[in-house]
This record gives C-alpha cells, sequence and structure tokens, in this order.
C-alpha cells in the first residue's frame, strides 16, 4: 500500500520520537510512505484568516491529489483540519461563492489542480479499519508485560463526528482496542475524550496548563502507568517541562502510540 | 604605490567587517561558545569547504556555486597571494610556465562559467517560481566578480600582444640585439607566443628554425607554449588586427590597473555586499542552534551577527510551511527571506512604518515552528530561533480582551453567524457551558461568559460584545460543546469565526 505521509508542521522539531516510530510501524507493516512537499494543514491559521486555512488544505490535497494518493496523518488536529475542509468544500459554492474560482486560480499558478476528492486517514483509523484489529494482532510478535494505560483521544479527531467520522465521540473504543492488542492493559478514565490543552498555550498559558494538570490528576486517580496518545499536539503538551517532577514521582509516562506498536511488531 | 593601495584596501575591509558585526551584534551576544564550536567544528568545515548543505538543498546551484567556488580559492591562493603561497611550496613557480599558466587559465574560465551561471539561474528562476521571484541584489556581486575575471583575461592578453612588453624582456633576459638574432625571435615569437609587432620583415630565410633555437636558449625556461593559456589564446588570436593599436597605448598598463583596482574594490566591498557571507557561513555553521529543550525552556538565544551569512538564496521560503497564508493574503512578509529583511532593518535602527509593523506580526505570528527553514538553510543560519527573536522584539501575542476598533464591524455574509437560523434554537440549556473545559478550569479573572451566554448574546445581535468576551479568546476548540448540543448549533465554528473576524479587525 502506498500512501502520502502528511507529518504535520510540529513533528520534524517538536517530537521525532513520533516520526521516527510512525515510520517504523509503517514500514514494518509494508505501507510506503511518500513524503510530499506539503505544507501546513492550515489548522493555525483558523484564528486568524479563514481563506488562508482553507486554502492550506486544498493546496495539500491538490499535491496529494497531483500524485494519486491518500493522505495519512500522525497528528489529530491536522486530521481533524484536514477533514474540516474536505467535508466544508462540499458546500463551497453556497457558503463561499466565487471561492473556488479563486483558489483554482491561486493553484493553477504552481500548476495544481484539486477535483475535490480525497481520503484523509489518521494513524488509529488506519490501523483500526484499513490494516484492520485482527491482521494487526496476527502480526504482533511479543506482547508487552501488563500495565495500566489510559488513552488519549485528541478533539479534532473525535469531534463534530459529523465531519470526520473518527469513532463515537461519545464512548470511543478503536484507541483502547488497538492499546489492548500489545498485551497493555487500557483503564478506564474520566478524561479519555477531553481537550489536553494545547490549543491555547500561546495565548493562555496558565489555563491551559491547568488543563493539562486535570489530566494527570485523573490518570494517577486511575492508577495509570503510562499515558498513551496518538496526536503529535497532545504529545507535546504532555512533554511539557513543568510537570516533569510530578510525572516521575507517579512513574508516570506519557508516550506516543507508536513507541509502543514499534516494540511488539 | 600597489602596496599602500593594498594596506589601505584592507584596513578599509577589516574597518568594514568591524563595523557590519558592531551593527549586527546590538540584538544580541555574538560570542561562540567553546563547546558547541568543538561538536560544530567537523561539519563547519565541510560545509565551508564543500558547501554540504547546499549540495542537500539543489545539485544545479551547488555546481554553478562550485565552479565559482573552486576556481576563485585556487586564484586567491595560486595567483593572487602567489607569493606568499606558490612561491614558497613550488620550488620552479612561473607564472608563464604549465601547469600554472593553464591552472590559471581553467580557474578563470570556471569562475567565469559559474557567474554567467548565476545570471542564467537568477533570471531563469525569476520567471518560473513566483514564491522566490526576487530583486538584484546578488547582480552588484556576480557583476564585480565577472569583471575582475575578464580584466585579468583582458591582463594576460594585452600582455601576449605587447611588443614593449617583449623588447623590456628581452633586455632583462636575453640582451640580444638586431645582429645577434632579434629580428628571428621576433618573427618565432610572433608565430608561436601571438605577439603584434609593428615592423617586421618576412624575408629572410630560416628565420623560424633560428629563432626556435634563440628561444630555446634565452626564453624557454620560463615560458610555456601560449596555447595552454587557452582563454587568453584565443583572445589574442582575435585581437591580432587591433593589437599594434593597443601596443601603442600601452593596454597592458591599463588592464594592469584596472584589474588590481577591481581586485581592491572586491576586498573593500567584502563586508557590505553578498561577498559577506564568505567570511561568516563558517562562523554561523560554527554556532549552536537552538534544540526542541531549549525552545521547551523559552531559552532560545539567537546569535544576529549570523545574518551576515544570509545569501538571500530564498530556499527558505521555498520549503516555507505556512507559504499558503502569502498565496492568499499576499503579505511578503510571510516568506522567510522577507521577514531577514525586515528583521535586518529593525535591528539596524531603521525606521519601519506602522502598518509595515502589523503586517511583519501577523506573518511572524503565522509561523509554526516547523524548523524546515533552518534545517535546508545553506548558509546554516539558525532561522528558527530567530522568529522567536522576531516575535520577542515585537510584542508578545495579547492574552485577554482584544482591542476592538470602535468602527468594527461583523457582516460578511458567508459567516455562519451571519445568519440568525444558526444560532437562534439555542435553548439556553446549559449543556454546553457544563462540558466546556474552560469554564470549568478557568478563575473568575480568567474568563467571564460561558459557551452559552455567547450564543445568547449573539441572539440578543450583540455580536461586536460576544466578539470581544475572553470566552471567546480562552476557547479550545475542543469542539465539545457542538458535539453535545441537543439543537445542533455549530457553538465551535461559530466562536472559532468570532476570534477569526475579531482578529482580522485588529489586523486592519
Amino acid at each position: 500500500m502506498k500512501l502520502a505521509y502528511f507529518p504535520g508542521c510540529k513533528i520534524d522539531f517538536h517530537l521525532k520520537a513520533y516520526d521516527f516510530s510512525f515510520k517504523s510501524v509503517m514500514e514494518k507493516l509494508s505501507v510506503q510512505l511518500v513524503e510530499l512537499p506539503f505544507n501546513c494543514c492550515g489548522y493555525p491559521a483558523r484564528d486568524n484568516d479563514f481563506e488562508t486555512s482553507l486554502f492550506s488544505s486544498v493546496r495539500n490535497f491538490a499535491i496529494a491529489g497531483k500524485h494519486g494518493l491518500d493522505i495519512i496523518t500522525p497528528c489529530k488536529c491536522c486530521y481533524g483540519q484536514l477533514q474540516y475542509v474536505s467535508w466544508q468544500w462540499k458546500s463551497v459554492d453556497k457558503h463561499h461563492p466565487g471561492l473556488k474560482q479563486k483558489f483554482n486560480n491561486l493553484l493553477a499558478k504552481e500548476n495544481l489542480f484539486w477535483n475535490g476528492n480525497i481520503n484523509i486517514r489518521h494513524l488509529l483509523s488506519f490501523l483500526y479499519h484499513d490494516i484492520g484489529i485482527n491482521d494487526l494482532k496476527k502480526r504482533i510478535k511479543q506482547t508487552l508485560p501488563e500495565k495500566k494505560v489510559v488513552a488519549q483521544y485528541g478533539c479534532h479527531a473525535l469531534r463534530p463526528f459529523t465531519v470526520t467520522g473518527f469513532d463515537n465521540p461519545h464512548a470511543p473504543h478503536i484507541f483502547e482496542d488497538l492499546i489492548n492488542i500489545t498485551g497493555l492493559r487500557s483503564v478506564e478514565w474520566t478524561k479519555s475524550t477531553e481537550c489536553c490543552g494545547n490549543p491555547i498555550l500561546k495565548n493562555n498559558k496558565k489555563l491551559s496548563l491547568k488543563i493539562l494538570d486535570s489530566k494527570l490528576d485523573a490518570a494517577i486517580d486511575a492508577g495509570a502507568d503510562y499515558i498513551c496518545t496518538a496526536c503529535t499536539h497532545c504529545q507535546m503538551q504532555y512533554n511539557d517541562m513543568s510537570f516533569e517532577k510530578r510525572m516521575e514521582q507517579h512513574t508516570l509516562v506519557s508516550t506516543p502510540f507508536t513507541r509502543i506498536l514499534d516494540r511488539v511488531l | 604605490m600597489f602596496t599602500i593601495s593594498l594596506y589601505i584596501a584592507s584596513a578599509l575591509s577589516l574597518a568594514g567587517i568591524l563595523f557590519q558585526i558592531f551593527k549586527l551584534q546590538k540584538t544580541g551576544s555574538a560570542g561562540l561558545k567553546l563547546h558547541t564550536v568543538k561538536s560544530n567544528l567537523a561539519p563547519a568545515f565541510f560545509n565551508t569547504l564543500f558547501q554540504t548543505k547546499l549540495f542537500k538543498a539543489s545539485r544545479v546551484r551547488w555546481c554553478i556555486h562550485f565552479l565559482v567556488f573552486s576556481g576563485f580559492i585556487f586564484l586567491l591562493f595560486f595567483h593572487a597571494l602567489d607569493e606568499l603561497v606558490s612561491n614558497r611550496i613550488f620550488s620552479y613557480y612561473q607564472p608563464t610556465v604549465d601547469p600554472y599558466q593553464f591552472l590559471r587559465n581553467f580557474a578563470g574560465f570556471l569562475v567565469g562559467t559559474g557567474c554567467l551561471g548565476f545570471l542564467i539561474k537568477k533570471f531563469h528562476i525569476r520567471k518560473n517560481n513566483p514564491r522566490l521571484k526576487s530583486g538584484y541584489n546578488n547582480l552588484f556581486s556576480i557583476f564585480l566578480t565577472l569583471l575582475v575575471i575578464l580584466s585579468g583575461f583582458m591582463l594576460e592578453t594585452s600582455k601576449i600582444i605587447s611588443e614593449p612588453v617583449f623588447m623590456e624582456m628581452v633586455e632583462d633576459y636575453a640582451g640580444i640585439d638586431e645582429d645577434s638574432g632579434l629580428d628571428e625571435l621576433k618573427i618565432y615569437w610572433e608565430k608561436h607566443y601571438n605577439v603584434v609587432f609593428d615592423q617586421l620583415s618576412y624575408t629572410m630565410e630560416n628565420a623560424v628554425e633560428e629563432g626556435e633555437i634563440i628561444n630555446e636558449d634565452y626564453c624557454l625556461d620560463c615560458h610555456s607554449k601560449i596555447s595552454s593559456a587557452f582563454v587568453s589564446h584565443l583572445l589574442s588570436r582575435s585581437l591580432k588586427k587591433s593589437g599594434s593599436l593597443l601596443n601603442q597605448y600601452r593596454a597592458d598598463r591599463i588592464f594592469y590597473h584596472v584589474h588590481y583596482l577591481l581586485c581592491f574594490l572586491m576586498l573593500i566591498s567584502l563586508p557590505f555586499s553578498r561577498f559577506f557571507h564568505i567570511l561568516l557561513i563558517p562562523f554561523a555553521s560554527m554556532n549552536q542552534k537552538a534544540d526542541i529543550e531549549d525552545h521547551q525552556k523559552l531559552k532560545v538565544e539567537f546569535n544576529p551577527v549570523t545574518l551576515g551569512a544570509c545569501t538571500d538564496c530564498r530556499f527558505c521560503s521555498d520549503v516555507c510551511s505556512v507559504y499558503p497564508n502569502y498565496a492568499v493574503t499576499n503579505n511578503i512578509r510571510v516568506l522567510p527571506h522577507h521577514k531577514i529583511e525586515a528583521f535586518k532593518n529593525i535591528i539596524t535602527g531603521k525606521h519601519l512604518h506602522k502598518d509595515e509593523m502589523i503586517r511583519l506580526k501577523n506573518a511572524n505570528e503565522a509561523c509554526t515552528q516547523c524548523n524546515n527553514c533552518t534545517d535546508i538553510c545553506p548558509s546554516n543560519i539558525d532561522l528558527q530561533s530567530l522568529w522567536v527573536k522576531l516575535s520577542d522584539l515585537l510584542c508578545k501575542p495579547a492574552s485577554g480582551k482584544t482591542d476592538l476598533p470602535s468602527d468594527f464591524q461583523l457582516t460578511r455574509e458567508h459567516d455562519i453567524s451571519y445568519s440568525r437560523t444558526s444560532f437562534k434554537n439555542c435553548a439556553q440549556c446549559t449543556i454546553c457551558t457544563n462540558v466546556c473545559p474552560v469554564v470549568l478550569y478557568s478563575s473568575k479573572d480568567e474568563n467571564d461568559m460561558t459557551p452559552q451566554q455567547v450564543m445568547n448574546l449573539l441572539r440578543l445581535g450583540r455580536k461586536q460584545m460576544a466578539a470581544a468576551t475572553l470566552m471567546v479568546n480562552n476557547c479550545l476548540t475542543c469542539y465539545s460543546c457542538q458535539e453535545n448540543c441537543p439543537s445542533e448549533i455549530r457553538v465551535t465554528d461559530i466562536i472559532t469565526e468570532l476570534r477569526e473576524a475579531s482578529a482580522k479587525a485588529g489586523q486592519s
């Protein structure tokens, strides 16, 4: 299988471990990742300029479309944004008359064109649906000791469901299922679907860290050994230096899911 | 005379270098840390000598650059500084003996071709890549290099064809006259060394053979065949007809002065043109790059002197992640190389217009810190840290209420919140408020309203008030409210839209 790898801006500099393990997992599953000259997904521009955020995604789609590839991304914010734009595009003529023409002109300057068709996959939905959880289970070579793991779902993949269609937004299960096949045991916690706080880290750091603090509280209450993420931004938030000591005290470790999967495949 | 002008030019160049470094280092330390120098020494060495990063960025540009670089380095050490280098290394060094004569021509040829390559590439890029459309900043240094090479070739050519130079040489080294075979030697040299003589009779028999014998006796030790100086050889052939005129005005002396003058000009302009990168790329390559830990600790230090290494190659803009911001908003400052220019202007105290500063701030905030620019930069400048520094200079993003201009209007027809149907179904059931993490975790002074109250303000037609609430500013866009709303109101989308509208109003 061949897919266009959409890494997202942050992963290369801020979270190399996720990048490496993601690529390693995909190699073991014999998925060929093609690196294309993608730009930012457009999610950060949503607060400043709506058109920019739309065009950023559309340009990425055009680049992927030029190579006839579907997109896979390890980041849930990127996934949410890309899904949002591809959903928005269906009714773009109705809500934003003239925008399609404008974007086509901008794309034409770079010899690009997007016909409106794109398939976007997130790491988890790809593993669960496209590889298939049963197939994945068969490929696992060793199982890990049974430690308690809490799953951090990430907002932008989960909600709004009508746009992303990722999993049941109120009671999601695919992440837990994927964790369980590695031998680790996923445990229930109260904050699995709640935001990590990263989106307002720049604008309101205090509140952002307060939200993260509450998540750590919940993870400790659940007796977890690992907080497992599948999103660059969530993982970056858990890596925040100010909670390093606290997590060490409770022997709590946060890790991207691919690092776990990479060890058992 | 020559020595004095060389010293003056060197002194001016040195003063210029110090001046430029002083100008750049105003906003930060210019120092190098010993441990970073140690760890970066090997890559810095290779990047300086072989331009490894440029090789990774573009093979074509590397080839062109290496033509100029290799030729120029050879000419600098073995031709310009021959008294210091060539004379000491090689025991029988003479500029007119092979292989030195050939190599000098070859190196000059490489530099000349490379410079032409630069020009062709420049206009080719201007034409084909709208993103990299550039001014003519580099032209000065390219043309100056070309002129230096050209004047060098012209100097050699005019010396080859010069009768007066020939006569001086005969006087100094051979001491022969018409009786002892000067005419034969002249005939031989006209035929084999392209000298142009004013009056020469071809009547003598066996003149060439006799000339050859005299040539072997007196000249051959220091003069290889002229065809090895292939560029000058061709030039002197083509100038044969106008040769006597050039000799009459002593063109060799004129070109001698022109060549040296241009070289001194190059030396003086070193710190004030693109040539500066020659000195600063090794410096920038040895400098520390901020890593992820520095970014987390917010201890990013940028060394502004490394900016002098920028060659305006624009690879950074070619790989910039937020290029679409420029495509849609036409804010040219989004592109890294334009931000570098603006930053240079700011630290050197140039006044920027207020609108320009706002555009620069907007553009710099669009940066997603993807590190693509630092990765590709052939000059090894830590650009990502520069953007952090720039945002410090331009003031931090405002937390809290956005100051909206009084004539702020929120009447864009394509907005979700423009039509009342998108929020009129709100029953004020407070479910959105109950699931909102911002409401849950913020203290009283951190947040003022709840999502439900924002919707209510919209229902009351107080859109401007709604957009200015802390709730809108604090929203995580986690979509909990929207997902749980029983009336299927797009709460998060509306809040994001209000935020975007007020940000836009603040931008203009």
